[in-house]
């Protein structure tokens, strides 16, 4: 028990020192990124949109006196559309998730973390509700991403439960498990009324398979898992073919659902990813 | 044991070899380990198989590769060598005997003759017999003899052997080897190949005891028999066997080993003898002290000339009353003949007993009747005297001079008389100074004059311009007797002033030849004693404490021998003399064998070990392994397998090169603050905490930006980077070490500055104060009290007093006079204030730092700037001057 509280204690300390940064990256990527726009049609919201002529069924209240003032029709003020729709999202916890192969770029957790956080802030802006994929209920404003920046580093969801519906909700891992676990995971999800994104985020030593001479492959986390090569530069190409094949089914899983997959490689930037998953889950609602 | 050539020491280890085959399955069966590499999709990985994978093995040539190298081990620990001759030495069983050579003209090889030796000894003991050594060379003991005695105990006594100056003497040798009992199943006699008396006798008696092998060396050694210095240089003569080398060359060589001449000599064919000249001038020629055979160690192939030898031996007659020494006459004439002759000083008597060839007689000295009556006996056998005229001699003239000669003397110029001082006239062509010119400005103010009767007597060498003679010479007996009519100093004339004296004496001393042995009485000072011996190898040693006197009697019919070994000797009284090591009549043949006997060449093959060799190659072979198993496990970069060997090398020239390169922080590149590390950790702590907020003023406040505070120990580290170094007392002061002392000193010297921090404020005097144990050793210049004055005041901040942890310490700095080689900054301060808990803030209020911390960036600042601002200190003389009063604020 003291052993697993001193853990905890140790993983908040280090979560305490990694999530300023990571909020900071966040919120650079965000600053730059094209941002959520308006529904673009009135409806109920805060931003103005355009007067138009009173009618008879909209009632004395609905009359905007100010400009009516000015001239002798009535003028009703009506502001643009603005939807509160909820994003979840879910972080893989996996050992595997939280690697990196080298010091030059941050674990794909921690991308990932970037990457979901910036979006969060964008969506917050829209004035959206953002929240963690079977965490607490989720919220709006900006402080809500202070708040699900806390709860998505802490978080340890093994299994997503089933999102709520007409949620986007965005899938964060490397999808490196079989793609069957995943079409039925995203078909509850799909048929609960959900859409979204899997951001499938690797490292540049998964993509590019440098290794060389005799090497022991093992799983991070302590898994008994582990393969052998005599010469790992002749598993190369094999390796490259499966990862493509394995690529494709995910992708296809996905489109078959209704989400869009991402790739995302750490040793890149991350603002044509973001870019790329604002546009597209700007499209699907 | 004995395989083929190979001979094993320790054969049980060759049964390891059984094992290898186990050990072979085993290296195949392990693989080499793989690199571990964490990798989360492993799930993709899982299926995959490569060709490479499946074998779990080692490949086959890497096993072989290890197996060899494992052999390898196994044969050299197996301690093999390689003796083709072990099967010969197997002939018999008994013990064998080994006689040795070991005079001197077994030194040139000797190193092969021992090896030979050697190697003996190495077969005897593979065949575990015992061995009995003889030496031929004579003892001082009488001839023991050989023992039989163990291999080991041969190879100890054969490491002690070194050859004797003197020749091996096989009569001696015989009667050692009938003193020995028993036969011998092997005769192996290494010999000089030099023949002697009982050489044949010596042989035969050795072939009564077993097969007699004989080993030769290629060449024998040569000998110098006699040195000759002449005129025209040294001559030496060589002598050698037929069979030895016929071309060589001989130097001559000081007594310093200072070589000063060498010339090639050829013996002509079947010639025993040849003679070779090294051209040298007298006075280079005198000064040599042996002539070597270039290229051959040998006490024969040197000859020792006796000091002096080569040199007239002059004797200067000492002057009665003793005088200054640029006054006396004998100091012109010794500085005249020292280059081409052995002046020395001594009574009359003493110097014929001494062998002088000439004497000089000075004006000063009187000689007593029996002083004159051996005088006259030594020129009578053909001394050469030369005289010098003076007051003495004017007044009371004896009989030994060539003239006779006026009472009183001639002047020449002067006040009272009528003839100018006169020069030489040129020297006529009977005289031996014809040829040299007499220089115009020499002059003769003064003189004796010979009766004008007597001068048809004797010769005149040199005559005044107007045919007055200057220097007269008569034959008396065998010897002659020479009188300059000047004095030898410059009294009386310029001639021993000019250049012309040096000549006129060389050429007059040169009759000291005629003096031939002049010297009567050589019996007369004692024995000779040893001064430096030769050994074996031609090296001057100091004699042995047993070394022995030999009477003069002895001494002259001494050849070399242990009695009477070769050497340079001296008698009392200064006369040194050799003991040669060979005689110039002595015979050098080559050895006569008698049929029957084997003769071998001295570098027939050896045994040579193998053991190490082979344990090296293994060593060679795993070193390989371990590249190929880094290879394997991808541990090396390798761009392609071809280039495999070359890639390898380059990259570990590229590692040692980096290793060497890999540079160490260079503490000039930036300024920074230092301290001393007393190995007190607290105060250490407290030193370096306060130079770093000092450091930190320094840069928020200055343009210094001192790097980071540099802890130093003095012992070690260079401290010329730092301008100031802060030396604050610990608790317990120390005496550095001399090294931290020395290197102190040295930099204070070098203008760097040291500041030591006693940090005892307010204390007694004492012997146990601090600075006095810590600065105990140190160089320390002469220090003043620092007053409101100094620049220490004015260096950045104006300050009336420095205050540190204390508020009115005092500070001692070098004082102006001393630093004055470095423009009046002192190398050396002392002061008790102890700033460094000042500047941390570990002591005192923030105005007291902050005063504290002024101070420490003034002293930063001298450190750096040096007496920039000591004029500072004049400003109020300087307005005094210019007449104007100084305002109460200097700063303007």
């Amino acid at each position: 028990m003291i052993g697993d509280a001193s853990k905890l204690r140790a993983e908040a300390e280090n979560l305490a020192g990694f999530l300023p940064g990571v909020l900071l990256e966040a919120r650079k990527l965000a600053a730059a990124a094209p941002g959520v726009h308006g529904r673009r049609r009135a409806g109920p919201g805060e931003a103005f949109w355009q007067f138009r002529d009173h009618r008879p069924e909209d009632g004395a209240k609905l009359v905007d006196w100010r400009r009516s003032a000015r001239g002798d029709r009535l003028y009703v003020r009506e502001r643009e559309k603005e939807a509160a729709q909820t994003a979840l999202f879910w972080i893989d916890p996996d050992a595997g998730f939280d690697w990196s192969s080298g010091a030059g770029w941050p674990t794909k957790k921690r991308r990932a973390l970037t990457i979901c956080l910036a979006l969060s802030i964008l969506f917050t802006r829209g004035g959206e509700r953002v929240g963690v994929l079977g965490g607490t209920p989720p919220r709006t404003g900006a402080r809500a991403v202070d708040r699900i920046a806390e709860e998505l580093a802490r978080a340890r969801i093994v299994k997503p439960p089933t999102p709520a519906s007409r949620s986007a909700v965005i899938y964060a891992s490397d999808f490196y498990a079989s793609p069957d676990d995943w079409r039925d995971r995203l078909r509850v999800a799909s048929s609960a009324g959900a859409t979204g994104a899997l951001l499938m985020i690797a490292d540049p030593a998964e993509e590019d398979f440098p290794f060389r001479g005799r090497t022991l492959f093992e799983e991070p986390g302590g898994a008994k898992r582990s393969a052998v090569f005599g010469r790992a530069e002749a598993a190369r190409d094999e390796y490259a073919q499966r990862l493509a094949a394995h690529r494709a089914a995910m992708r296809e899983v996905a489109a078959a659902h209704g989400f869009i997959a991402v790739l995302h490689r750490t040793d890149r930037s991350a603002a044509p990813t973001l870019s790329m998953l604002v546009s597209a889950l700007g499209e699907r609602r | 044991m004995t395989l083929g050539p190979l001979f094993f020491a320790a054969p049980a280890a060759l049964f390891a070899l059984l094992a290898l085959p186990a050990l072979f399955f085993l290296l195949r069966a392990t693989p080499p380990a793989p690199q571990k590499v964490m990798f989360p999709p492993l799930r993709i990985l899982l299926g995959i198989r490569t060709e490479e994978e499946a074998k779990r093995r080692a490949p086959l040539w890497l096993v072989l590769l290890r197996a060899f190298a494992a052999a390898l081990a196994i044969i050299g620990f197996a301690r093999p060598s390689l003796a083709p001759e072990a099967i010969a030495a197997n002939a018999g069983a008994g013990p064998t005997l080994i006689v040795i050579d070991d005079g001197w003209p077994s030194a040139p090889f000797w190193p092969a003759a021992k090896a030979a030796a050697e190697s003996a000894i190495a077969e005897a003991e593979r065949a575990n017999q015992s061995i009995a050594l003889l030496r031929t060379a004579p003892d001082r003991t009488p001839p023991a003899a050989a023992d039989l005695i163990a291999p080991a105990d041969a190879r100890a006594r054969l490491t002690r052997l070194d050859p004797q100056p003197w020749r091996p003497d096989r009569a001696v040798a015989l009667k050692r080897l009938e003193a020995t009992q028993g036969r011998f199943a092997r005769v192996l006699w290494i010999a000089d190949g030099v023949n002697d008396d009982g050489a044949d006798a010596f042989a035969q008696a050795l072939m009564a005891r077993g097969p007699v092998t004989v080993r030769l060396p290629p060449r024998t050694a040569r000998a110098v028999i006699s040195v000759n210095a002449n005129a025209e240089g040294i001559e030496a003569s060589v002598r050698r066997t037929p069979g030895a080398g016929n071309v060589g060359a001989i130097a001559a060589e000081t007594m310093e080993g200072r070589s000063l001449g060498a010339v090639e000599f050829r013996f002509g064919p079947g010639a025993e003898t040849t003679t070779a000249r090294i051209d040298l001038p007298p006075e280079i020629a005198a000064r040599a002290a042996r002539v070597r055979l270039v290229g051959e160690t040998s006490a024969g192939a040197i000859r020792l000339l006796p000091a002096g030898s080569g040199r007239a031996l002059v004797g200067l007659a000492t002057e009665t009353a003793q005088s200054q020494p640029l006054l006396s006459e004998l100091h012109y004439v010794e500085r005249a003949i020292q280059p081409f002759a052995t002046p020395r000083r001594g009574g009359v008597r003493q110097l014929i007993d001494q062998n002088a060839q000439a004497i000089v007689l000075p004006d000063a000295s009187r000689l007593s009747p029996p002083e004159t009556n051996a005088l006259e006996q030594w020129i009578d056998k053909g001394g050469l005297l030369v005289r010098f005229a003076g007051p003495r001699l004017a007044n009371d003239a004896d009989d030994l001079l060539p003239v006779r000669l006026r009472p009183g003397s001639r002047t020449l110029g002067g006040a009272l008389a009528w003839e100018k001082p006169q020069a030489l006239q040129a020297f006529a062509q009977d005289s031996p100074f014809f040829g040299l010119t007499p220089p115009p400005d020499v002059a003769v103010r003064r003189q004796v004059l010979a009766e004008p009767t007597s001068e048809r007597e004797a010769r005149v060498w040199a005559r005044l311009a107007d045919g007055a003679p200057v220097v007269t010479a008569q034959p008396r007996g065998k010897g002659l007797v020479v009188l300059f009519h000047v004095t030898a100093g410059p009294e009386w004339s310029d001639l021993a002033l000019s250049g012309l004296y040096v000549e006129m004496l060389k050429r007059t001393l040169a009759f000291a030849g005629r003096a031939g042995n002049a010297a009567q009485g050589a019996d007369a000072s004692g024995p000779y004693l040893p001064e430096r011996l030769l050994d074996g190898f031609g090296a001057l040693k100091s004699p042995d404490v047993d070394a022995q006197s030999i009477q003069p009697q002895a001494f002259a019919k001494a050849v070399a021998s242990p009695a009477t070994p070769p050497g340079l000797y001296a008698r009392a009284g200064g006369v040194a003399d050799t003991i040669d090591t060979v005689q110039a009549d002595e015979a050098m043949n080559t050895l006569a064998l008698p049929v029957g006997v084997t003769r071998a060449g001295l570098d027939a093959a050896r045994t040579r070990p193998m053991g190490g060799l082979l344990l090296a190659f293994a060593l060679l072979v795993l070193a390989a392994d371990l590249l190929v198993a880094l290879m394997l496990a991808g541990k090396l970069p390798m761009p392609r397998r071809a280039a495999t060997a070359s890639v390898v090398l380059a990259a570990f020239a590229l590692f040692a090169v980096e290793a060497r390169a890999q540079p160490a922080a260079d503490p000039a590149a930036e300024i920074s603050l230092a301290y001393i590390v007393t190995g007190d950790a607290r105060s250490d702590r407290t030193s370096k905490a306060g130079l770093d907020a000092l450091a930190q003023s320094l840069r928020d406040r200055t343009a210094v930006e001192p790097a980071a505070t540099r802890g130093i120990d003095p012992a070690r580290d260079d401290l010329s980077p730092y301008p100031l170094i802060y030396w604050r007392a610990p608790d317990t002061p120390t005496r550095l070490s001399d090294a931290a002392l020395a290197n102190l000193d040295r930099y204070m010297r070098l203008g760097g500055m040291l500041f030591l921090d006693t940090r005892d404020s307010g204390r007694a005097p004492g012997p146990q104060r601090p600075a006095a144990i810590m600065l105990q050793g140190l160089d320390a210049p002469p220090l003043e009290l620092v007053g409101g004055q100094h620049v220490l005041a004015k260096a950045f901040y104006l300050m009336r007093s420095f205050p540190g942890r204390y508020p009115n310490p005092r500070i001692y700095a070098e004082t102006p006079a001393s630093a004055a080689a470095r423009d009046g900054v002192a190398a050396l301060m002392v002061g008790d204030g102890d700033w460094a808990s000042a500047w941390a803030g570990e002591a005192g209020d923030e105005r007291q730092r902050e005063l504290s911390l002024r101070f420490g960036i003034n002293l930063v600042m001298i450190a750096l700037t040096g007496n920039y601002k000591a004029d500072q200190v004049h400003i109020p003389a300087l307005l005094d001057r210019l007449g104007q009063t100084p305002s109460g604020d200097r700063r303007r």
